[in-house]
């Protein structure tokens, strides 16, 4: 057959069933554009951090430490490892939020960064590792009485340049000019909140000295080759005299944290593509088997003159071939637009990735994936063609064949025989045609409910994940108790006096209930890379974890993290041998949770005496709940005044903005989420009740004709409607509370960041309330929009269609 | 208006707008129905006979003119109104058998009855057997409607129709899609139905059915161009009826 035929047929198509064609092209523009984005956000997420990575050069290893530390010892370690790249120890000092205000030079506005809990250290721009980088991906040397302040402030503080910062220390105000922002490649990898300002070497030395701060270093190396990276990181941590009472954090782990943020986006966007694409195929599979229905007298008379099946079905594979190719093409150009704008936040914060082959072919590749499932479905969906009897077309006007018709004409008597319109007690008869023609015609109706069950995934799960990152109880579940407050004691020569000075006084404190401490001892075992240190927690771990496998440890058991388990090569029932000062025991490992705290390397183990009499431990975390009326935020900021040396934080807000930096643009995505989601399900019921409503003209006028009146039958209409959203919404939610915690758990699994299992916490007024609600009333507004044109018709036009 | 006049229009128009020119397909018709009556609407085919029909019998609104229903005018009426005229008042029999294909026989006899009075159920599903039974399909109740014959349909139609003991039933070609015996059958029922008292309003291209009527009037360009008076219907005339009618059809260009 001519391709003009074929093109005249489809435009003809087209012009006879507009709005239906619009409302399936925007739901394949939709999926091809979420597709197309979800892509290229992944390819520019890796693109933008190796392109960061490269110009900062962050480490490969670096150890904190706060307090003494023997520089001779790290210069000889330095000299006898000709591996080493580079190498610096980065001397920082930190600063409480409330010692830095901030004032605008000629207007009234000023302020200060208490509400940030994120240490805020002050730093010299290295010589040749570990840049902090300027917007311009340079590397800043700011001259005395310059700061660069960190990117994530810029915008949570919304400071500019020419603000004037003041940093107060014990001696007195150090002020200081906003002179750029910097950011910062590796500071967010431990997952333990802070953030570095650039000042010049003057200004540092005056922070010094001034007081108040607390110093640290960080002793940072980068290697040659990335193969000799275990090595180095074994001899460090094998000799005694090198400075290590802080976190160790490898490469991995940096490159992890700043992939993950980002990361978390762009699966979110792929999620929600797979589902629109969903959601494409089965408008796809309605419309097309409609349109079957509608010609098939047409299609009947082309198979008697002898036109053949794949000729037919080409008719109308064509124009669907041409909706999506174009779709494709709509939904790319729009993907370059939005990924423009999703990823400008991302390079403020990383660096602008080079536009490379891949930066083309990824998104290329997965719209042409998009045609090619659309076309191959259907291509399979009109095999329906095949089957049509060219004498059950012409004069029963059926698709079916004569054993298909004889078999669904046995199933509706059955069906009819049941359900009777007499049948019953009670019920009005409008009700019980409603449920007469949604079970008769349950195949079509179905449209509804699968697809606001797929909407409902969409817009509840990014969501749910949002807030299951944000939740207090994730990091319980992540390894740390719950607490209303923590007050973390680690970097002061006596942090034993310390530990009695804040347990006593919490004690007398009817304010706090429940005060629990934990010692953290540093062992070592051995690894497949020979000694390695173990960070063991002691205390009563009594309901503070949630166990993967296995038990909390008894006396002489150790449970570990995840990441752990793996590194010592180590399950339930294996034993571990731990070496502290020389001397060596064992302990059976009891059981394996999940933490992504400390870089994810943590064990637990019981007191064998009360944690109050333990010496020798390189710190301590105190855990409180706050009584009830109690203000966690201000009782930690009392604790913090009155013991400087220790860091005392509300734990719910410090857990909120220690997951900021990963939580900000999923939330950006969790709302692109929402709104796709509420649009494709207004706009497919919106096309579902278009196609419907036309095919019902002549339902409609036998019910008008027999004595019910324009407003019953739209109220029929739009209860069906609703009904069918609702349905869909329900099971939606259900899915999602079961299948949805498997699948998101997965993906984050998958990202092996020492998580295996993740237990959603769902806002329940968001998940089980509002958005539910805002589906529904799409679907409503859908049935009242398409609806409303239904009252002024007369009778007798729609019998006669 | 005289006491037993049951329908009449005055001055009815209906213009249809969505043609390039619209089309006026009433222009001006009056028309007097007497309870009880049997009348026989004819005319070419697009004369305008169906939008009569729908227009009359409150299906349809007319674009101008009024339409009184036993003293009520029906124009003036809102769609609840009009719904419950067409549920109490009227019944209608179409050419084409108009049914809800997921419901059986019985359920779409019903559907108006239960409608029209849902709180006596059992009543009403008494009347539609009895209507079934008199009108010979009780033993295709419980079957779909594509498991019976075209005759039986328009005697469910029928059944449909009276389920609500209208005061008028209209008609628009209901033996036009039969064969000759099944419509003897229809228009038998039919018929009956005016023996037991109701007006009939029927509109028919069949002079044998037309015979059937009291009174038939013919129907050209939207208006009313002549009437012919039969008087009551008996079977032994039939022929001699049928002849007179032929007679004045050709006259009117039939
Ligand atoms: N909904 C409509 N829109 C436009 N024209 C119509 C519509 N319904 C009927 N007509 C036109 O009105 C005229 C009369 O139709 P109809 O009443 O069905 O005639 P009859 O029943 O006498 O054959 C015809 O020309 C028909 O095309
Ligand atoms: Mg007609």
């Amino acid at each position: 057959m001519s391709r003009s035929l074929a093109a005249r047929y489809a435009a003809g198509d087209l012009r006879k069933n507009a709005g239906v064609d619009v409302a399936l092209a925007v739901v394949l523009v939709l999926s091809a554009f979420l597709m197309a984005t979800g892509a290229m956000v992944v390819e520019r997420v890796f693109g933008s951090i190796d392109r960061l990575f490269e110009q900062a050069k962050p480490p490969h290893f670096l150890q904190m430490h706060v307090g003494e530390y023997d520089r001779a010892a790290l210069e000889s370690f330095a000299a006898e490892h000709p591996e080493i790249d580079a190498w610096v120890v980065e001397e920082m000092i930190g600063f409480d939020g409330a010692a830095v205000a901030w004032q605008r030079p000629g207007t009234q506005e000023a302020g200060d960064l208490a509400d940030s809990l994120v240490d805020n250290l002050f730093v010299t721009q290295n010589a040749e590792l570990d840049f902090l980088l300027d917007e311009s991906g340079a590397v800043p040397r700011p001259s005395e009485g310059e700061v660069y302040v960190p990117v994530a402030y810029q915008q949570r503080f919304d400071l500019r340049v020419g603000d004037e910062l003041e940093v107060t220390t014990d001696d007195g105000a150090v002020p200081l000019r906003v002179e750029g922002f910097v950011r910062d490649s590796q500071m967010a990898s431990s997952l333990s909140p802070a953030t570095r300002f650039l000042v010049s070497e003057a200004d540092h030395a005056a922070l010094e000295a001034g007081g108040g701060g607390a110093p640290e270093i960080i002793a940072e190396y980068r290697v040659t080759h990335q193969a000799d990276l275990g090595g180095l990181q074994r001899a460090y941590q094998a000799d005694p005299a090198l400075p290590k009472n802080g976190e160790e954090v490898t490469y991995p782990m940096i490159r992890l944290i700043n992939a993950l943020s980002d990361g978390l986006v762009a699966v979110a966007l792929m999620f929600a593509s797979g589902v629109l694409v969903a959601i494409a195929l089965l408008n796809l599979r309605f419309v097309i088997r409609g349109a079957l229905e509608d010609e098939v007298r047409e299609i009947g008379a082309m198979k008697a003159i002898g036109i053949r099946d794949a000729e037919i079905s080409g008719l109308y594979l064509a124009k669907y071939r041409v909706m999506t190719a174009l779709a494709c093409v709509v939904g790319g150009g729009l993907a370059v637009a939005a990924t423009t704008l999703l990823t400008r936040r991302m390079e403020v914060s990383y660096a602008a990735a080079p536009w490379e082959l891949t930066t083309v072919l990824v998104p290329l590749g997965a719209l042409a994936l998009v045609y090619v499932v659309v076309v191959a479905i259907c291509r399979g969906i009109l095999r329906a063609v095949r089957k049509v009897e060219v004498v059950d077309a012409l004069v029963h006007g059926s698709i079916l064949g004569e054993r298909q018709t004889a078999r669904r004409a046995r199933r509706q008597a059955r069906r009819l025989r049941r359900g009777g319109l007499a049948a019953g007690r009670t019920g009005k008869v409008d009700v019980r045609l409603a449920l007469a023609d949604l079970r008769s015609d349950a195949g079509q109706w179905a449209l509804v409910p699968v697809v606001f069950l797929l909407a409902t995934l969409l817009v509840v799960l990014p969501t749910s994940l949002l807030n299951t990152l944000e939740s207090p109880r994730f990091l319980t579940n992540m390894g740390m108790p719950r607490s209303d407050v923590l007050a973390d004691l680690r970097f002061t020569d006596d942090v034993d006096g310390l530990r009695d000075d804040v347990l006593s006084d919490m004690a007398g404190d009817d304010r706090l209930t429940d005060v629990r401490a934990f010692a953290e001892v540093l062992y070592e075992s051995p690894s497949e890379d020979g000694w390695a240190t173990l960070r063991v927690d002691v205390g009563d771990h009594a309901g503070t974890i949630e166990l993967l496998d296995g038990e909390l440890p008894a006396a002489g058991q150790v449970a570990l993290s995840t990441l752990n388990a793996q590194k010592f090569g180590v399950g339930p029932g294996d034993e571990l041998t731990l070496r502290q000062d020389g001397a060596t025991t064992t302990a059976v490992v009891s059981g394996v949770y999940q933490d992504i705290t400390s870089g994810g390397d943590t064990a637990k183990m019981p007191a064998t005496t009360p944690v109050a009499d333990v010496t020798g431990a390189a710190g301590y975390a105190i855990h409180a709940s706050t009584a009830p009326g109690a203000d966690p935020a201000a009782v930690a900021a009392e604790y913090a005044e009155r013991y400087p040396d220790a860091a005392v934080v509300p734990t719910e807000e410090y857990t909120r903005q220690t997951m900021a930096t990963m939580t900000g643009a999923l939330r950006n995505a969790a709302a692109a989420s929402l709104a796709f989601g509420v649009g494709v399900a207004l706009l497919i019921t919106s096309l579902f009740l278009k196609l419907r409503l036309t095919r019902e003209r002549r339902t409609r006028g036998i019910l008008s004709a027999v004595g019910f009146s324009r407003r019953e039958i739209v109220a029929q209409v739009r209860a069906k409607t609703l009904a069918a959203a609702a349905l869909g919404t329900a099971l939606g939610l259900l899915v999602a509370a079961t299948a949805g915690e498997l699948v998101v758990g997965g993906v984050m699994a998958s990202a092996n960041l020492g998580l295996a299992r993740l237990d959603l916490v769902p806002d329940p007024w968001l998940v089980y309330l509002a958005y539910p609600l805002l589906l529904v009333s799409a679907a409503g507004l859908a049935a009242v929009a398409l609806t409303a044109r239904l009252r002024r018709a007369d009778t007798s036009a729609w019998l006669r269609s | 208006m005289s006491h037993d006049t049951v329908l009449e229009a005055r001055d009815l128009t209906k213009t249809f707008s969505s043609t390039d020119p619209p089309t006026r397909v009433l222009d001006g018709i009056d028309l007097t129905v007497r309870e009880g009556e049997f009348l026989v609407v004819m005319g070419a085919s697009g004369s305008g006979k169906s939008t009569l029909l729908y227009t009359v019998s409150g299906m349809d609104r007319p674009s101008g003119g009024t339409v009184t229903l036993r003293g009520r005018d029906l124009t003036a009426l809102g769609d609840a109104e009009t719904s419950r005229v067409r549920l109490h008042e009227t019944g209608f029999v179409f050419q084409e058998a108009y049914f809800l294909r997921n419901l059986t026989v019985r359920d779409n006899v019903l559907l108006p009855a239960l409608k029209a009075v849902p709180k006596e159920k059992a009543a009403a599903v008494a009347r539609v057997d009895a209507l079934l039974e008199r009108f010979g399909i009780a033993h295709v109740a419980h079957h779909g409607i594509t498991q019976v014959s075209g005759g039986q349909l328009q005697r469910a139609s029928i059944c449909r129709a009276l389920a609500c003991e209208p005061s008028v039933v209209f008609a628009d070609e209901p033996t036009g899609a039969l064969n000759s015996s099944m419509s003897a059958e229809v228009m038998d029922a039919l018929t009956h139905v005016h023996a037991g008292g109701t007006t009939v309003v029927m509109v028919t291209h069949d002079p044998g059915c037309a015979a059937r009527a009291d009174r038939v009037v013919y129907l050209r360009d939207g208006g009313v161009v002549d009437t012919r008076v039969l008087g009551t219907w008996s079977p032994e005339r039939a022929g001699a009826r049928e002849d007179e009618l032929l007679l004045w059809l050709r006259k009117l260009g039939f």
